[in-house]
């Protein structure tokens, strides 16, 4: 065991470095707000309405998507997204593109199934009313079905929000510029990879510590409602 | 486009030794796992404030942080203070177990937590003493609670040992993308790897959502 790296912590190099890092957690926190709200709302929540469609096979189709995301790692996504899609659709996609789109699709079917489980939790009598009341279908869905559904979505969302600042950190294998190949830059550079990834991890916890505390407090909020 | 099966076959045996990697660092970040977050598990259910305060800082840390920067750090650092060669897969593995552990601790915890107070009561009252209290009493119940969640972080567990080929360990994913950059022929080696991955961890979904309405209905 050797502690003198610790003794003989650098800060200057962090400081020289830390514009660097922080425009690669820049870059983590765009790819996470930007999947969540696509992703995981909107096309989330039309993934969670389709698959409640009467037609068997559309409600398949949606099922398959969404299990065959769940159950594949968002590594392989990725670069089958950059690498292997190309080839079939003849679109190259830049690594900042391949990365969103994969984040994208793969958070969706993550929140897809709690939108369904937060649908579903709403008493059918709702759906009935709305029905016997001659609303037409949009308006029931929008006014009536989806904000009761809300309340019971919101604690688990959020939670999901921190996996995906996480997941972020996977991209980098395709060389976007996020806080992970930033670091690898700079420690190549310097040869100081302790200093480098401890910032770098603790960097990455506070970001995450904030989500989570942000997530307690939405949990609490909601949760209070409710009862 | 010509999806080339037979690049797949020929090359079979790469992405088999590809996947007993995977599933070996599955194992080892299990194993570890298992233990240490039994110990951590302890610790946060102990009355000692210290330990708790000590087994959640651990948990805080380690469930928020992203897996890729651990790993990295693990690779690059492990050595530097150990001052011993150390090859990506044990450093990597390693890792992934203490981030399971914290995990794991957690699911402990909830699992024992989640079994009616009046349960240990009874057992105190009627003295039976720790170890059939725990053998016949609190695990009986809490494992039939666990097995859900253990199953699913199981398979969030296979899901990032891809995180391995980031340090080069060449594990499925790794594999294939290097076998795939030899031919020219992504597309048939990362659906080749998608498919195995999905045919891995798409029954211990079932699995456990199976269980789940099991206890549900109990």
């Amino acid at each position: 065991m050797d502690w003198t790296y610790f003794t003989e912590f650098d800060f200057e190099i962090i400081w020289r470095f830390f514009p660097a890092l922080l425009s690669g957690l820049w870059n983590n926190i765009i790819l996470t707000s930007t999947s969540f709200c696509i992703g995981g709302i909107f096309i989330g929540t039309m993934l969670a309405m389709v698959s409640m469609v009467k037609i068997v096979i559309i409600r398949w189709v949606v099922i398959i998507f969404t299990e065959f995301w769940r159950s594949t790692p968002l590594l392989v996504q990725a670069i089958w997204i950059h690498f292997a899609f190309p080839v079939i659709s003849g679109l190259q996609t830049t690594p900042f593109q391949s990365a969103l789109i994969a984040l994208t699709l793969n958070v969706s079917a993550y929140c897809s199934e709690i939108i369904r489980a937060g649908i579903l939790s709403v008493p059918k009598g709702q759906y009935e009313a709305a029905k016997s009341l001659g609303l037409p279908i949009y308006v029931s869905w929008i006014k009536i079905i989806l904000p009761q559904a809300l309340k019971t979505v919101i604690p688990p969302l959020t939670g999901t929000i921190i996996s995906i600042f996480k997941a972020t950190a996977i991209l980098s294998v395709l060389a976007i510029n996020d806080i992970m190949r930033a670091a690898q830059r700079i420690s190549s550079y310097t040869f100081k990879p302790l200093e480098i990834y401890t910032s770098a991890a603790i960097l990455a916890f506070l970001i995450g510590y904030l989500i989570t505390r942000f997530g307690n407090f939405m949990e609490n909020k909601f949760s209070k409602v409710e009862s | 486009m010509d999806f080339q099966t037979h690049l797949i076959w020929n090359n079979f045996p790469f992405l088999i030794q590809g996947l007993w990697l995977t599933l070996s660092a599955t194992a080892v970040a299990l194993l570890i796992g298992i233990i240490q977050g039994g110990i951590f598990c302890y610790l946060k259910l102990s009355n000692n404030v210290f330990a708790y305060r000590l087994s959640s800082y651990y948990i805080t840390f380690f469930r928020t942080t992203p897996e890729m920067i651990l790993i990295f750090w693990g690779y690059f650092c492990i050595p530097l203070i150990t001052q011993q060669k150390i090859s990506g897969f044990w450093s990597g593995s390693i890792i992934l177990g203490f981030v399971t552990a914290a995990y794991l601790a957690e699911i402990f915890r909830a699992g024992i937590e989640a079994i009616p107070k009046g349960q240990i009561e009874a057992s105190f009252s009627l003295s039976i003493p720790i170890i059939p209290r725990w053998r016949f009493i609190i695990l009986p119940q809490a494992l039939k609670l666990m097995v859900p969640p253990l199953v699913n972080y199981f398979t969030e567990l296979i899901k990032n040992t891809t995180l391995l080929s980031a340090i080069g360990v060449a594990e499925l994913a790794l594999q294939a993308y290097l076998l795939g950059g030899q031919t020219y022929r992504y597309l048939e080696f990362l659906s080749a790897i998608a498919f195995i991955y999905f045919v891995i961890i798409f029954p211990f979904t079932l699995f456990s959502r199976r269980f789940e309405k099991i206890n549900e209905l109990n």
